[in-house]
């Protein structure tokens, strides 16, 4: 055999994805075919962004939070280089610049460099832009680097943000937290139940708009006042108050609404969703749009040497789209999808490295059902669930669409499934905790749903066991299990005289085997037995 | 506690069938030689295990022994096909002749061996030495791959020993919480649920199957939890149940710091499953997985238990590892009141898995490439260490081969029915016609049988001495009790005679209690150490629980002080869910699961013979949830077929609301179109070997024409 040239894979980013592509391609940096190298802005491990709210508020260790060790990926003999920003990419050198000026070649490239929470426009707190303009003026400072916030304002991504929240919510200073999506809704949830006082304030009608319609979102906003959470809606957030302290420092004290409101607080935790840390790629020239735009085998639209996974990947089918045309979709926001980019990709380098080919088809996401974590609120949601049971579609050759709903909001209850023959193509389930977990596998693995909806419906019922014997004397319900023997065969044995449990068990072996079935056999004998001891 | 001594027409034993060998008396009957007539009358005998019950195929055991369709003389396929009665001396005449000349022609690994985990420790024993020795061939390999060698593996990886469970049964009593995955037991061994009785008092006895097995069923009325995933993602739960011991902080620090090593791996490899995703996987809610995990790590006597159902699929070992895990993590394998355990189904299916029928072990679950165990296996057997062959192919490789360039091409079966009880049974039967020459061993004409060159008689429990090693590794005596019909012969002597023909080195006894001392002698100094027992010693009653070498007293319970491992630390070994690893249904559908009914076992080709039995479960019936069938334009009691590429099942229907609506259980007792085994794939797990038996899917209609149970 020949000696190949090991494959040179870079990879910038170690979160989550960055590092679950590492991990898979660890086989091949042993095997000699690929050489890696790994650069984090982080310091830490990989963790699980995940639990990152349950991790400020103390539910969760940071040793669990850890899900791959840079250590791992060195003494497998890559290179891992964190605690440091690449601020260039050189495509016409096939290299990345390092923040202290080292130069790394790369035969391939990858971006995965995950997101950054949005600040959004409110009066008091500064915004950077990271447009092509401003990064061109702004040298390298804003590449890869994160804004500072005043006092007492924070997003929720990374460890630092985590323990301003968590000294706030264990110190029982009153939360405010801006915004109404899953993140948000998680936190304001764990802080409550920590102790904090903790309002939510958000702009929409109903909380996660983008994933509930009203009827949903109406529930779960009564769940969440019960749980503790205040939640103020339809008010947009304008401006920030500030005040100055006895220690001479300026912190944040109110946020100001569009109507008028003021909402004190001791912590603003701004979570209005993320957005692509792409800011490195657009420097270099790539195409960008919601992220870096790649093709759906996660190659950049722009230098088929590099490929973006994860939340500052655009996935898109590659068309000669003008500066000003939208490109539909985006990143999804979810951990799942970027592993299984991560893992796909590395399958091929792997194979690429090997001197193979590698023909897996790209992934295709459905997507994503969205859950809330945590014990307070059950609710999971997919899909357009906007639409209603006498909604009519427009006429074209699809089949037709079908929704089906229940709605019990005194009891926190709600319902709501769209079909397509017979298949989910959305539904939200708010209070139902085996009904979400049923649907959820329903909608993952597009099974049909039964004719009888409702049957989806009674799971969480009170009524709903299976196990429980709905008649323990029927004659068919079976007593002995060890001996199979029913309530029919020990009535017609004590019809024939056998009075004790001992002749029950010489007639029928009913009894005989764990013996568990002795209590019942004698209350079937008292039952078959008149007031005069005579058989009936 | 010692067996009372029996009277003189009464002979204590064990049952023929299950792992949980219950005990039990065989009085010997006054016969008139009557056709049918029972020679003997079995009755409960008091045993830790059982407590004097007996189950229902237990009760009815004594039929077997004068069925009218017992095989009484050597049988021989002539050239029509018919098999015609021959005597003894024929037909090992022609066996010996014909094995020389496969082997002269093809080699010594043309020969192969295909044992089971219902032979007795003698018989397993002889059966792998005879192989080794006597036929010279690597080729042997047994029906215990499909039941015990994912949980095997995961225990050998884990604590360095496999002993199903490593505490007597009677330690479950004082359980509070026992979490069973994937057992039946109350189906398969009923008379164990005594045991579970403490656990269900105190409202701690938790069961996942997708299905309300009868087990299941035990959990109403607030005696415990039933958890109901979807079949495939037990991984994906177990791993959700860890990640929430450890980040609730449930686990033992303590003893994962002083017992074990590989932790941190774990901790990281758990991290992604955080409740909220392991209920989209599983289908069990996230508040669920809570209760359970806090209920595992309440205390009060904590055991988990796996069965079948976790672990034959192409992921088991990793199933299994992933429950050891958990249970190292609550700090319970060698603790005093808690502790992990594998569910052994057969017979004798922990000691099947000791001596030397695995294509990979020798007796004492010695590895067969480690020079010391060949060493010590020669010096015993009398042979260079030179005349032991290699490791062979696992069961489903094995079979694969059979009639292959290079494959096997005479067989030798003893005690299986693979026909009916392997994986994708239809290519089985194609490759059994492949062979150049099958000879099975069996006491009726079983599926396998039917299709031998030669079927040789052999004895039934009631008509031989013997060991079998219960699933709690206690080694047991079976005990003789009637003479065999005059035509029936044990193996043991089948095996002296065929090495006498075959000019074979080494000795081979007739007399199970020979059999067994130099069993032991094999044994000693390895994992599985018999060395210190006797028959003498069993016979008067004493308790032995392996390892027992000479001049200790056993080993009750396991672990308590170290693991088997070289440094003595349990090894936490992390594992993943691959994406790949099970089929996914779509569309319309649905998952098969396969399982045992009370009334039969295994293959049936016992129990299908008792008319009792029969009667209660005449014919394949297939369990379908009522939304499920009526979808499909079914209802209870209609003929429906099951089919997927491998083939078409035809079952009854039997609907009830106790399974999940993308899910059709179907036991794989009967044969021919109703071989449930048919549809079953044979990819096989990477580790144990073990064929993937719990997952398949398949699409279901109704037929208008109605299943005949004779076809």
């Amino acid at each position: 055999m020949t000696a190949v040239t090991a494959l040179r894979v870079v990879v910038i980013g170690y979160g989550p994805v960055g590092a679950r592509f590492a991990d898979a391609l660890l086989p091949s940096v042993r095997a000699g075919h690929v050489a890696l190298t790994v650069v984090g802005a982080e310091t830490a491990d990989a963790y699980n962004r995940v639990l990152v709210a349950e991790y400020a508020v103390g539910n969760t260790e940071w040793d669990d939070m850890v899900l791959h060790s840079g250590d791992d990926v060195r003494s497998a003999g890559a290179r891992v280089e964190l605690g440091m920003r690449v601020v260039r990419i050189d495509r016409v050198a096939s290299a990345v610049e390092l923040a202290d000026g080292e130069l790394i070649e790369y035969d391939r490239l990858v971006i995965a460099t995950g997101a950054r929470a949005n600040v959004p426009t409110l009066d008091g707190v500064q915004r950077m832009s990271r447009d092509a303009l401003a990064l061109e003026r702004s040298d390298t400072r804003l590449i890869g680097t994160d804004d500072d916030l005043p006092r007492g304002i924070t997003v929720l991504r990374d460890l630092d943000d985590a323990r301003r929240v968590g000294d706030a919510a264990r110190n029982g200073r009153k939360i405010v937290v801006l915004g109404a999506g899953v993140l948000g809704l998680e936190l304001a949830l764990l802080a409550a139940r920590a102790g904090a006082e903790t309002c939510v304030v958000h702009h929409g009608p109903v909380p996660m708009p983008r994933n509930l319609d009203i009827g949903g979102g109406t529930v779960l906003a009564a769940s969440l006042r019960r749980a503790g959470v205040a939640v103020v809606g339809q008010s947009r957030a304008e401006a920030v108050v500030f005040r100055t302290d006895d220690d001479g420092e300026r912190r944040f004290d109110a946020l100001g609404t569009a109507d008028g409101k003021h909402i004190h607080g001791d912590l603003l935790v701004l979570s209005c969703g993320v957005g692509a840390r792409s800011e490195l790629a657009t420097a270099s020239g790539l195409k960008t749009a919601a992220g870096i735009v790649v093709t759906p085998d996660l190659r950049s639209w722009t230098d088929p040497k590099i490929y973006a996974i994860g939340d500052c990947a655009h996935v898109a089918v590659n068309y000669a789209a003008d500066a000003d045309t939208r490109i539909p979709g985006g990143p999804s926001g979810l951990i799942g999808p970027g592993w299984r980019q991560a893992e796909w990709l590395a399958a091929r380098f792997a194979s690429i490295g090997a001197g193979g080919e590698h023909d897996t088809d790209p992934l295709v996401e459905r997507p994503a059902v969205v859950m809330l974590k945590g014990e307070d609120v059950d609710i999971v949601a997919v899909g357009d669930v906007c639409v209603e049971p006498w909604d009519v579609e427009h006429e074209d050759d699809r089949s037709a669409r079908a929704v089906s709903q229940w709605a019990d909001p005194e009891h926190g209850r709600y319902v709501k499934m769209i079909t397509r023959d017979g298949v989910l193509e959305g539904f939200v389930s708010v209070g139902m905790p085996r009904t979400s977990a049923e649907l959820t596998l329903l909608f993952e693995r597009g099974g049909e749903l039964p004719a009888d909806r409702s049957l989806l419906l009674r799971f969480d019922g009170p009524d709903y066991s299976p196990e429980a014997n709905a008649d323990a004397f029927a004659p068919d319900a079976t007593v002995c299990w060890c001996n199979g023997v029913s309530v029919a065969q020990i009535q017609s044995a004590a019809a024939e005289g056998n009075d004790t449990v001992a002749c029950i068990g010489k007639a029928t072996r009913a009894g005989t085997g764990c013996g568990g079935c002795k209590g019942r056999i004698a209350e079937l004998l008292e039952r078959f037995t008149d007031a005069d001891g005579v058989a009936v | 506690m010692p067996l009372a001594p029996a009277a003189p027409h009464e002979t204590n034993t064990h049952c023929p069938y299950c792992a949980l060998q219950c005990a039990m008396t065989l009085t010997r009957n006054e016969v008139t030689g009557a056709p049918g007539e029972e020679p003997v009358t079995v009755s409960g005998l008091f045993f830790p295990t059982n407590r004097g019950g007996l189950c229902k195929k237990g009760w009815t055991s004594a039929s077997l022994l004068n069925s009218p369709h017992r095989v009484v003389e050597p049988l021989i396929r002539d050239e029509d096909g018919k098999l015609c009665p021959v005597s003894w001396d024929e037909a090992l005449d022609l066996i010996a002749d014909r094995l020389i000349d496969c082997r002269r022609q093809h080699g010594a690994d043309a020969v192969g061996v295909f044992g089971g985990g219902g032979l007795t420790n003698e018989k397993a024993y002889q059966l792998g030495k005879f192989a080794r020795i006597a036929l010279g061939t690597s080729r042997i390999d047994y029906n215990g791959r499909f039941c015990m060698s994912s949980a095997a593996a995961a225990a050998n990886r884990a604590f360095g020993l496999d002993r199903g469970l490593p505490f007597p049964v009677a330690d479950l009593d004082e359980a509070g919480t026992i979490l069973v995955l994937g057992s039946n037991m109350a189906d398969t061994m009923p008379p164990i649920l005594s045991h579970l009785e403490g656990a269900r008092k105190a409202g701690g006895l938790i069961v996942v199957d997708p299905r309300e097995s009868s087990t299941a069923k035990l959990t109403a009325d607030g005696a415990g939890i039933h958890l109901q995933p979807m079949p495939g993602t037990d991984l994906a739960l177990l791993l959700g149940l860890t990640h929430i011991v450890i980040k609730e902080r449930l686990y033992d620090a303590g003893y994962i710091a002083e017992r074990t090593s590989g932790f941190g791996e774990l901790r990281r490899s758990v991290s992604e499953w955080w409740p909220e995703r392991t209920q989209a996987v599983t289908g069990v809610p996230s508040g669920q997985l809570r209760e359970v995990a806090r209920r595992l790590a309440s205390g009060n006597g904590t055991y988990i238990l796996t069965g079948r159902g976790v672990e034959q699929h192409v992921n088991g070992t990793d199933t299994a590892t992933a429950a050891i895990n958990l249970a190292l993590v609550l700090g319970l394998p060698g603790s005093e009141s808690g502790g992990y355990g594998t569910m052994t189904g057969q017979g004798n299916g922990q000691g099947g898995r000791e001596h030397g029928q695995k294509c990979d072990q020798l007796p004492g679950y010695r590895k067969i490439t480690d020079p010391d165990a060949r060493r010590h296996v020669a010096a015993v057997w009398g042979v260079d260490e030179e005349a032991i062959p290699g490791a062979g192919l696992p069961a489903v490789q094995l079979l694969a081969s059979l009639g292959q360039p290079d494959g096997v091409r005479a067989l030798l079966v003893h005690g299986a029915n693979v026909v009916v009880s392997a994986p994708n049974a239809s290519e089985v039967r194609a490759a059994l016609a492949r062979l150049d020459l099958l000879v099975v061993c069996d006491f009726f004409l079983s599926e396998t049988a039917e299709l031998a060159d030669v079927i040789l008689p052999v004895t039934q429990w009631a008509e031989e001495e013997g060991t079998m090693t219960n699933l709690e590794g206690r080694v047991i005596r079976r005990r003789r009790s009637i003479s065999p019909p005059a035509g029936a012969r044990s193996e043991l002597w089948i095996m002296a005679e065929l090495a006498a023909r075959l000019d074979a080195p080494g000795t081979y006894d007739i007399e199970a209690s020979a059999v067994f001392d130099e069993l032991a002698r094999a044994s000693e100094g390895s994992i599985a150490d018999y060395s210190g027992l006797s028959y003498e010693l069993l016979d008067a009653g004493r308790p032995a629980y392996w390892p027992y070498p000479a001049g200790s007293r056993g080993t009750p319970r396991l672990f308590s002080d170290r693991f088997g491992t070289e440094d003595g630390l349990a090894r936490v070994v992390p594992v993943h869910v691959h994406a790949d690893a099970a089929q996914l249904p779509a569309g319309d559908e649905l998952v098969l699961i396969t399982g045992r009914l009370l009334e039969h076992y295994q293959s049936g080709s016992q129990t299908r013979r008792v008319p009792e039995l029969n009667e209660a479960q005449p014919v394949l019936r297939a369990q379908l949830h009522p939304a499920t069938a009526a979808d499909r334009g079914i209802v209870d009691g209609d003929t429906i077929e099951l089919r997927n590429a491998r083939g078409t099942v035809v079952a009854i229907a039997q609907t009830t609301r106790g399974i999940r609506r993308d899910t059709v259980f179907l036991p794989f007792h009967f044969p021919g179109v109703q071989s449930a085994n048919v549809l079953v794939s044979d990819a096989t797990d990477p580790i144990s070997f073990m064929p993937e038996f719990k997952n398949s899917v398949v699409t279901i209609h109704a037929l208008t024409t109605a299943l005949n149970p004779d076809r």
